[in-house]
């Protein structure tokens, strides 16, 4: 997949306010593959929404999102589900973690579905991002700041085509930022995947291709 | 993993409800499909050579008929009647012997003698298969059918009574009897061999092909009109034919009827039986839908995140349709345990009742057990599959 079209498209919700001032909703959007988006939003602006269409759990919209010009609505199950294990990655902003599994569980739970990365790489980051000590833990013992950063890892942990980060600093302090941000920038030129960051104050500080207010 | 995560809330106590009460139902159910089966040929066996939609008719006798010396034959003009009847298949006489017949055997020593008479039917009413039902000119042989109740007399009256051994069926076959058959001033022996034992026909049956025979050789060639005929129905329970018969005064041989009702009433009595296991089945069936639907209920965000992760519903289904799968199946196999040792308690006692009953198998059991089986666990994987599409879609 190399483009993701958004066609005047628009929350149900909002169809009925007037005056929508937006560089996203009912307007012609292309999200390219190899660039990155940062959406900066309000809250309540349907920052979320616009995630959850995109990744096709929810269908509460006006307009079109196609990916390659295929409108999105004419996808099957079997096609969602193959494309979350081969082209869309998401971190949701509510994380969608097992309480009740460890962080290294969580994480090889994706894992063992793509095969995509090896226990070694998964093990540097969890270093890197300062969590190697949570490794063994139940993640309904842990921060949600630490929860964040499994999650970003889970989100690797598979090919893209883009990956969309739902806030994904919002509990994280500068320095971790940073060093979600590098990895990222890693990843992105080894996969070459586009990325769309969203955010309602903290920004992931990447150098971003373009910059959207929702 | 799938697994660690998706065993949180499975609820032993009510799975074990459901076991119990699926074990219940299936014993229920596969029990009585096993007695039935058991059972069955125990009234229905007997009368390998006569088929069960044959009637035998014969007229009322009564004391002022005998007094007026009235014919208790059938006329040519009744039976074509009765060959009319929409009921009939096809009609055909019982020929009396007309010659004398004697018949003796020799048991321990000791000669038992009597007079017989011998009766046919045309050979398409006896059942072809019969083993030796067969005769011709020149032979010295005649396969002859005798009731049951003439060797039961013998056994448990006669025998008893004179400290004669019993004779069981089987023996009885190969006991050759002495004939001898006299008219027109003729006699002459030959030997008779019992090649069936019939509960419906009280008469000593031989083939038409000898009768045709010795009455040309020693009959005095008179017609005589038959005294009873055989009738093959299309339906031995159509009312009409009990109408019919009431109006012109006929008469059934009853036997048949009585083994009738029988069956009828372990039918009905295995049909209660069946649907009170049917039932109790049903009903752990539901129990066990309940408590997968809560259980899938308690896990929907679990399960919603697994689907939101890249786990297809095919996927996310699986370890709840194994589990079920693999309850059901213990059922199965439990129930099947189960019948096959009550089965062995009643078979026993079953064999002292009909020695003559031919052991069965525990195959309709099994097939009914599996025909269960698969049923409930299609449905099963079915109805959790369709709970899993509906957390797709968020409903």
């Amino acid at each position: 997949m190399n483009t993701i079209e958004l066609q005047q498209t628009l929350p149900e919700v909002f169809a009925g306010r007037d005056g929508i001032v937006s560089d996203i909703w009912h307007r012609q959007v292309a999200f390219q593959k190899e660039k990155s988006y940062l959406i900066e939003a309000a809250s309540g602006t349907g920052k979320s929404s616009l995630c959850s269409f995109v990744y096709g759990y929810r269908q509460d919209y006006q307009g079109i999102i196609a990916f390659d010009g295929t409108n999105v609505r004419k996808l099957h199950v079997a096609d969602w589900v193959e494309l979350r294990k081969r082209s869309l990655s998401m971190l949701f902003q509510e994380l969608r973690l097992f309480a009740e599994l460890t962080a290294w569980e969580n994480v090889k739970l994706k894992n063992n579905l793509t095969g995509f990365r090896d226990k070694k790489e998964i093990r540097r980051w969890f270093e890197e991002l300062g969590i190697a000590d949570k490794w063994d833990q139940p993640i309904g013992r842990m921060s949600f700041g630490q929860q964040q950063r499994v999650a970003f890892i889970r989100a690797l942990c598979q090919p893209a085509d883009f990956i969309f980060l739902d806030e994904p600093v919002s509990h994280l302090d500068d320095g971790n930022g940073r060093l979600m941000a590098r990895i990222l920038t890693e990843e992105a030129a080894k996969q070459g995947f586009g990325i769309v960051v969203t955010s309602i104050g903290k920004h992931l500080p990447l150098e971003y291709d373009a910059v959207m207010q929702l | 993993m799938i697994w660690k995560l998706l065993k949180q809330h499975v609820s032993v106590s009510q799975l074990t409800g459901f076991f119990l009460a699926n074990l219940c139902g299936m014993v229920i159910v596969l029990l009585s499909v096993q007695f039935y089966s058991d059972v069955l040929p125990a009234f229905t066996a007997g009368d390998s050579f006569l088929k069960k939609d044959y009637i035998i008719v014969s007229k009322r006798v009564s004391t002022l008929g005998s007094a007026v010396g009235q014919n208790t034959g059938f006329t040519e003009a009744e039976v074509s009647d009765l060959k009319t009847q929409p009921f009939t298949e096809r009609v055909g006489e019982f020929r009396p012997a007309q010659f004398k017949v004697s018949a003796g055997m020799g048991l321990e020593g000791m000669q038992l003698s009597t007079a017989m008479f011998f009766e046919s039917v045309p050979d398409g009413f006896v059942d072809v298969n019969l083993d030796g039902w067969h005769f011709e000119p020149g032979m010295q042989e005649i396969p002859i059918v005798i009731p049951r109740n003439y060797l039961n007399l013998y056994n448990f009256g006669f025998a008893q009574s004179r400290n004669m051994p019993q004779i069981s069926e089987g023996m009885m076959g190969m006991m050759p009897l002495d004939i001898r058959l006299s008219g027109r001033g003729q006699v002459s022996r030959m030997q008779g061999r019992i090649v069936g034992f019939s509960d419906r026909l009280n008469t000593i049956l031989v083939p038409e092909s000898f009768l045709e025979w010795a009455n040309s050789q020693y009959g005095e060639g008179v017609k005589e009109e038959p005294s009873r005929l055989i009738l093959e129905v299309k339906n031995p329970a159509d009312d009409r034919i009990a109408k019919y018969f009431k109006d012109k005064g006929y008469e059934t041989e009853n036997d048949k009827l009585d083994a009738g009702k029988t069956t009828w009433f372990l039918k009905v009595i295995v049909g209660i039986v069946l649907s009170v296991g049917l039932l109790i089945s049903v009903l752990s069936f539901y129990l066990l839908m309940l408590s997968i639907y809560l259980l899938l209920q308690k896990n929907t965000t679990k399960l919603e995140n697994l689907l939101l992760i890249g786990y297809s519903p095919a996927k996310v289904a699986a370890p709840y349709q194994g589990l079920t799968a693999t309850l059901n199946a213990f059922v199965f196999i439990l129930a099947l345990v189960a019948v096959v040792l009550v089965r062995n308690a009643y078979l026993d006692r079953l064999t002292q009742l009909f020695p003559s009953l031919e052991a069965g198998s525990v195959w309709p059991a099994c097939v009914a057990g599996a025909v269960l089986f698969v049923i409930v666990s299609l449905l099963n994987i079915f109805a959790i599959r369709k709970k899993i599409d509906k957390i797709w879609y968020r409903r």
